[in-house]
């Protein structure tokens, strides 16, 4: 299936700092593609390339295997970095000029945008009126606007307090559902390791890695085994074969396989015959967090 | 291009600065030839003065004459539709507006079409207003000339055009400072300031005319002083003559310099970040 985005050798200078070295990756119809990275490691700049606010130094993108253009951004609702808007105008005449522009929505589809982003008591109200988390409410309502099928968002929850936060994941994951693309750039790991399927992690400019989430936080098998006697489990442990290593995790004890090779029955069976009883024997996932720790920190 | 005029007046038309430049305009374009008319009819009263003075000024609000007068000393009121050119550029910066409009879909063509569609625009209806305040002199004024009014017609585009290439210059500064108060205030400073002393240095410290080459003097010297300032001596004769004569000159240089202006900012929205 053709991507929806194919990015390939973009990069991009700020002066004599490198914002992006030669990045590439493919974005896949129907995913929501996380874009990781602390700050300043180049997401918004990359968001901002493949919607045509910045130039590349080279390197090109591809939307819809098409090469970028003001017809394809029409296809995609964006909210990048702040919500722009026009102070003096109101919630509608904002959304009224987004609809000029894209041709994405009509009048009626305005009031169920705003309706789902909960706005629609304020919908009159001019922009400058509104809090932090009303902007970038109507930034989403703008990107849903027509309800396109691919959605680029930079960092959605800005400004939004717990509520806000939870009912804006539970829409990305509705949105994820009904099989739209959702290109998502976010600090916040929790966030994306809740709701995206693929990511690409970056570092200074540089890409670290990119693909499904699964794929790229398994590298190598974790098992959490516990029982009564920890120091008698741990010398038991340490003569499994197979393993790497191992870590004390509080009352438990991490066992690290390489990745489809840890094989919970053995283990099970090989503690039971040296004497131990285990009270907990678990297959894990790494966080996200741990995974990008690893790959980020220097 | 409709479309893009379509999106500019969604954009516009609830902007408070929009209308009460407008307001603005419609009351100073008439007050301020109502005050030059006041001077003519208070100098043309008396019996014996008063005959000297219609024999120099004529009536410079009677037609054809109103269409130059009027032209000319309202052209001295751009700064007020400049304000607003510089702010509508300007509030795309502050809002960034400029970039969500390409992210929305707009080609970075567009977008500057759409900023030249708001000059024209606005470039129109000041001409408008300029025209309807010159009739309407023209028509109260003198009721045995109104034959005459379709005499020096001529200063309706040439107003318009001249007021088209100084709010592109305002385009200009607003579109490369991007700052309201910066632009606004290198406009003041050099159009009222710099152009003046430049102009007058030439003139009469250097002894030559390159003063005329100034950005808004190009476009000034499209509307000269009206035609009674050329009775006032021998050598006002020769110079309104002589700037009458330079009118062609300054509309070419004229649309010369503001296509050059509109192309340098089609290509710098080209190739510059947002």
């Amino acid at each position: 299936m053709q991507p929806i985005l194919s990015i390939q050798g973009v990069s991009k200078n700020y002066g004599s700092i490198q914002a992006l070295n030669s990045v590439s990756f493919e974005v896949p119809q129907g995913c929501v593609f996380g874009i990781l990275g602390p700050n300043g490691s180049g997401k918004t700049t990359l968001l901002s390339i493949i919607l045509d606010i910045l130039q590349a130094r080279s390197g090109t993108y591809s939307w819809f295997g098409k090469p970028g253009s003001a017809d394809t951004r029409k296809l995609i609702g964006s909210l990048l970095e702040t919500p722009n808007f026009y102070h003096y105008l109101s919630a509608v005449d904002n959304l009224n000029i987004t609809h000029a522009i894209s041709g994405r929505g009509d009048a009626a589809d305005i009031d169920r945008v705003l309706e789902i982003v909960k706005l629609s008591a304020r919908k009159k109200s001019k922009f400058k009126t509104y809090s932090l988390g009303m902007k970038q409410r109507l930034a989403i309502a703008a990107a849903l606007l027509g309800n396109p099928d691919v959605l680029v968002f930079d960092e959605p929850t800005n400004g939004l307090d717990p509520v806000g936060i939870a009912e804006i994941r539970e829409l990305i994951k509705q949105l994820a559902r009904d099989g739209k693309t959702i290109i998502m750039a976010s600090h916040l790991l929790d966030e994306v390791e809740k709701v995206c399927t693929h990511v690409a992690i970056l570092k200074k400019g540089n890409l670290l890695t990119a693909g499904p989430v699964d794929e790229v936080l398994a590298n190598e098998d974790i098992v959490e085994v516990s029982a009564q006697d920890t120091v008698k489990l741990k010398q038991v442990l340490a003569s499994i074969p197979g393993h790497t290593h191992l870590k004390e995790e509080g009352k438990a004890i991490q066992l690290f396989f390489p990745i489809g090779t840890a094989n919970m029955e053995d283990i099970n069976r090989y503690c039971f015959n040296q004497g131990i009883t285990l009270n907990q024997l678990l297959l894990k996932k790494k966080s996200l967090e741990t995974k990008f720790f690893e790959l980020t920190n220097d | 291009m409709l479309s893009l005029i379509k999106i500019e007046w969604l954009k516009i038309k609830k902007y408070p600065a929009f209308w009460w430049m407008l307001v603005i305009v419609a009351l100073t374009y008439p007050s301020i030839n109502l005050m030059f008319l006041n001077v003519y009819e208070e100098i043309s009263k008396g019996k014996e003065m008063g005959a000297i003075a219609k024999m120099l000024l004529g009536n410079p609000y009677a037609f054809p004459e109103t269409w130059h007068s009027v032209a000319f000393f309202s052209s001295f009121f751009i700064v007020l539709p400049a304000i607003l050119v510089i702010m509508l550029i300007t509030n795309e910066y502050n809002y960034k507006t400029h970039r969500q409009n390409i992210i929305d879909g707009w080609s970075r063509e567009n977008f500057i079409t759409s900023k030249l569609c708001d000059v024209l625009i606005i470039s129109t209806i000041i001409t408008i207003v300029y025209a309807i305040v010159a009739a309407g002199y023209g028509f109260y004024t003198d009721s045995k000339t109104f034959y005459r009014w379709a005499e020096q017609l001529e200063y309706i585009p040439l107003f318009y055009l001249q007021t088209f290439a100084q709010l592109t210059l305002a385009f200009l500064l607003g579109y490369l400072i991007k700052k309201a108060f910066i632009a606004l205030g290198i406009y003041f400073f050099q159009y009222l300031i710099i152009e003046n002393i430049g102009v007058s240095w030439f003139k009469y410290k250097v002894g030559n005319d390159l003063g005329r080459f100034f950005p808004f003097e190009i476009s000034d010297r499209i509307v000269p002083p009206p035609a009674f300032i050329g009775n006032f001596g021998k050598d006002a004769k020769a110079g309104y003559e002589k700037a009458v004569a330079a009118v062609p000159e300054h509309v070419i240089m004229t649309i010369i310099l503001t296509a050059a202006i509109w192309f340098i900012c089609y290509r710098v929205h080209k190739k510059r970040d947002l």
